[in-house]
């Protein structure tokens, strides 16, 4: 039961945040609840299913950039069509990815995962004519709920409207990928994970299922991309690039991939105190580098892991 | 248009010498410690600055520019000495964990050293200067090749020479292949792991930093080169096949010439061509054109 | 005739491991396959329950073709297996690793939003499984931190626990103690009349065990059938006395 009063206690901090917290710490709140969308969808892949995508920033790029097209080229201004149109294009893209991709596992997996990534980026900091090249895209502000909220201040938007949009659509994937990683769909998901091979003669067709939980997570990535898109009010192709990719996955592992908030404790982690090392000295990837190391040596379970009293478990030995 | 044609295929095939020595470290490292290397780009770039400094120091103590190239190359060699403490002080611990976790490692290393880089050298991109032109042009087909480009390129096809005949004809080399194909046997006929993989991820840094310092001369040294690099690397290694030598010289021609040709014919395709044959072969030949059986 | 194999052969490079390879399972038939290493018994299970696809030959079950249909569409169609080297998911419980057998059974595998916990009728046929296996106060033990024989029996009953028509088993009681040999048949023998299973093909090396259990004996010997009969005929056969029967005495 002390699980759920951390939970209420930590969603209690995040929706008085605004209020109480300065504006600065506030506003890296939506950095922070956009990551942790797309980790819960990662998570699903590595944490559950068993596979390590270094090319998920590809679907952070596709959200973002779905964003851009659409309020600064189509004039579509509705962030709940931006989102959905994220999803499904996300969704669209992953299904021919992930159907090649799924068919190999572990090192294989995660370079062929890279490569689509690394097309993806090319491909927007090239064809600068439709993508603005590195300079990147305006995703200018969009409306919420059917409202411009053009009247008010960027600041004022931000974290006012913005960030109790983003706590809502966090706190919603989260009750959706609460309920998906405790169906049965999310059994077969940990059998996979445990042992195809077992899994398999238990009649769980073990590519169609890690397909599948390829196609939620790039949904998730792809909402979480597009979540990332206001607050900056520009997207560029940095967030496609691999060490992106490589990022997430640290952020999943320094919470803790074993744990379902795990991800999303890397997720605020990560943020917080890349922007406190950052203040101090300009070295942030240095400090964070010694870090993942010490967590890939020391700490496999993460932050997670350390916290809860039982040892983590250590996925594939 | 035969100039041009000589241009492509000189630049190409001198961009293809450097995408060689740093692929070729990291097929050793992953043929025998099975280790995908991300950190292998970083060491390249480490080479570079390394070299930068070591020509600039040559330079002020008076040595005559026309011999540049030694302080250069062993500079870069001497780099590659962060092997072992990268390998000692990381890598061992993580031998017996999943491939996922040895890669996030390596990508710790990547973090690591890009800011150790700039805080070393700073932001601003740093050159030798005019030392390119030290070693002049030759006319080849009515277009001046530089002759520094024809030195790095016999120099690579040397390195590849001595690795294919240190694989075949040394001890060493068949210690490599032994533990390569069957790492339980290789131990219990007394192979000494511990050294070996120190002496293995050791060889396979210097390939990637004597890479950088090699390339310097012809551009300038960022702090950014080295994740750029690892994703050509990775091309390399993954159209030529996962720890094989011939793969990453193959595969390194085939990178290094295409992407020039690119560059020239249509700049948007570049890299976007590389990756699309990368997707290609992993979903049509998954072990490379050289590979053996997928892991 | 639930299972029909008719001239198989499977062929490992230049090694022949099958090498024309006929039989034929009645329903309610429990059958044991015998044969010194390397006579092809494990692939024979493998080509059976489609790991592997045979070189020549045909695999029908209820007169339909599945040769090479791979295992998790047989195990759909009612054709379930454990393994040689035992086979676990090491971090799921005892329980989660039945209902998972169950969710699949049920086709329940890509419900995606519905609850499990809620899903009585997955739970219900998860513990009914541990129960029958004696499992049933280890439910909530990850699957890694069951002592040997349970982890052999988990696999047998997670099989099981696909209430299959035809179950094969790739020596059911190797690397466990001999108590545990014979609480693990009992188990399975009691275990199919209650689920309704209609025939056990097994591989087996324990000689007690075969001819204690088995309606039938089938003994491979290099790729081939060497005897096809009743315990007391093969019991009565010389050549498979002195090539798998006696060998194993002499061994043992």
């Amino acid at each position: 039961m002390s699980g759920r009063l951390v939970l209420a206690a930590a969603l209690g901090a995040a929706v008085l945040a605004p209020l109480v917290a300065p504006t600065y710490q506030a506003l890296l709140m939506l950095p922070f609840m956009a990551y942790a969308v797309a980790l819960l969808g990662l998570n699903l892949l590595f944490g559950y299913t068993g596979l390590v995508s270094f090319g998920h920033a590809l679907f952070l790029g596709i959200g973002a950039y779905t964003g851009a097209f659409l309020t600064s080229v189509f004039k579509v201004r509705s962030m709940e069509v931006i989102l959905v149109a994220a999803a499904a294009l996300g969704a669209l893209v992953a299904a021919p990815v992930g159907a090649l991709c799924v068919r190999y596992v572990k090192i294989y997996f995660g370079m062929l995962t890279l490569a689509f990534g690394m097309v993806f980026y090319t491909f927007v900091l090239k064809f600068y004519r439709l993508t603005g090249g590195d300079e990147g895209m305006p995703f200018l502000r969009p409306a919420l709920l059917g409202r411009s909220l053009e009247g008010l201040s960027k600041i004022d938007y931000l974290v006012g409207p913005y960030y109790y949009y983003s706590l809502a659509v966090l706190v919603l994937a989260t009750l959706v990928m609460w309920r998906i990683v405790r169906s049965p769909f999310g059994l077969c998901l940990k059998t996979i994970r445990d042992n195809p091979t077992k899994a398999e003669t238990l009649g769980i067709g073990v590519a169609r299922y890690r397909w599948y939980a390829f196609v939620i997570s790039a949904v998730y990535a792809a909402v979480g991309g597009a979540l990332l898109g206001p607050p900056t009010g520009n997207v560029d192709p940095t967030l496609a690039y691999w060490t992106q990719s490589g990022n997430i996955v640290f952020m999943t592992l320094l919470g803790g991939f074993a744990s379902f908030f795990g991800p999303v404790l890397g997720a605020f982690v990560f943020i917080y105190l890349q922007d406190w090392v950052m203040s101090i000295v300009p070295f942030w990837r240095l400090i964070f580098g010694a870090i993942l190391a010490v967590i890939v040596i020391f700490a496999p379970g993460g932050l997670a892991g350390l916290l809860t009293p039982r040892p983590a478990a250590a996925p594939r030995p | 248009m035969t100039a041009h044609v000589v241009n492509l295929v000189v630049s190409g095939v001198f961009h293809a010498s450097i995408l060689f020595l740093v692929s070729a470290g990291l097929q050793v490292v992953f043929g025998v410690q099975k280790i995908f290397n991300l950190a292998c780009g970083s060491f390249y770039a480490l080479g570079a600055y390394v070299g930068v400094s070591a020509v600039a120091w040559y330079a002020e103590a008076g040595g005559p520019p026309a011999l540049f190239i030694l302080p250069l190359a062993i500079a870069g060699v001497a780099a590659g000495a962060l092997g072992v403490v990268v390998e000692r002080g990381l890598l061992r611990f993580v031998y017996d964990r999943d491939e996922t976790f040895q890669l996030l490692l390596t990508f710790a290393v990547v973090l690591m050293m890009e800011d150790a880089i700039r805080m070393t050298w700073g932001t601003s991109p740093r050159s030798t200067a005019g030392l390119y032109l030290t070693y002049g042009g030759v006319h080849v087909l009515g277009t001046t090749v530089p002759v520094y480009n024809l030195i790095v390129i016999g120099a690579s096809l040397a390195i590849a020479v001595l690795i294919g005949w240190l694989l075949t004809h040394t001890a060493f080399g068949c210690i490599i292949r032994a533990s390569a194909d069957n790492r339980e046997m290789a131990e219990a006929l007394g192979v000494d792991m511990r050294r070996l993989y120190a002496k293995v991820f050791t060889l396979g840094t210097a390939l990637g930093t004597l890479g950088g310092a090699l390339v310097i001369p012809a551009t300038a040294a960022m702090s950014e080169m080295g994740i750029e690099l690892i994703v050509e690397a990775f091309a390399v290694v993954v159209i030529g096949g996962l720890g094989s030598m011939r793969g990453a010289f193959v595969g390194a021609l085939i990178v290094g010439v295409l992407r020039s040709i690119a560059i020239s014919v249509y700049p948007e395709l570049e890299m976007l061509l590389i990756y699309l044959i990368v997707i290609a072969v992993l979903v049509l030949r998954p072990r490379g054109l050289f590979g053996g059986a997928p892991a | 005739m639930i299972l029909r194999a008719e001239g198989l052969r499977k062929l490992y490079g230049e090694v022949c491991a099958l090498d024309g390879v006929s039989l034929a399972i009645d329903a309610g038939e429990f059958v044991s396959i015998i044969g010194p290493n390397g006579a092809g018994k494990s692939t024979l299970i493998n080509v059976l329950t489609g790991v592997l696809r045979p070189t020549a030959g045909a695999v029908t079950f209820k007169d339909r073709d599945v040769s090479g249909l791979g295992p998790a569409r047989l195990a759909r169609l009612g054709i379930a297996r454990s393994f040689q080297l035992v086979q676990i998911f090491p971090d799921l419980t005892v329980l989660e690793t039945l209902q998972a057998a169950v969710v699949s059974r049920l086709g329940r595998g890509t419900r995606l939003f519905a609850s499990l916990a809620a899903d009585r009728e997955v739970q219900e046929g998860a513990i009914d499984v541990a129960e029958l296996f004696g499992l049933g106060e280890k439910r909530h033990v990850p699957a890694k931190q069951l002592p040997q024989g349970d982890k052999k029996l988990l696999d047998v009953a997670s099989a099981f626990a696909l209430r299959p028509e035809l179950i094969l088993l790739d020596e059911p009681t190797s690397g466990v103690s001999t108590a545990d040999k014979t609480t693990i048949m009992e188990s399975l023998v009691s275990a199919s009349k209650r689920i309704g299973v209609r025939a056990i093909i097994q591989v087996e090396h324990d000689m007690d065990i075969v001819f204690a259990y088995s309606d039938r004996i089938i003994a491979l010997h290099e790729g081939r059938v060497l005897a096809d009969g009743p315990p007391a005929a093969i019991e009565a056969d010389r050549r498979v006395v002195d090539t798998v029967v006696g060998r194993r005495a002499r061994a043992g």
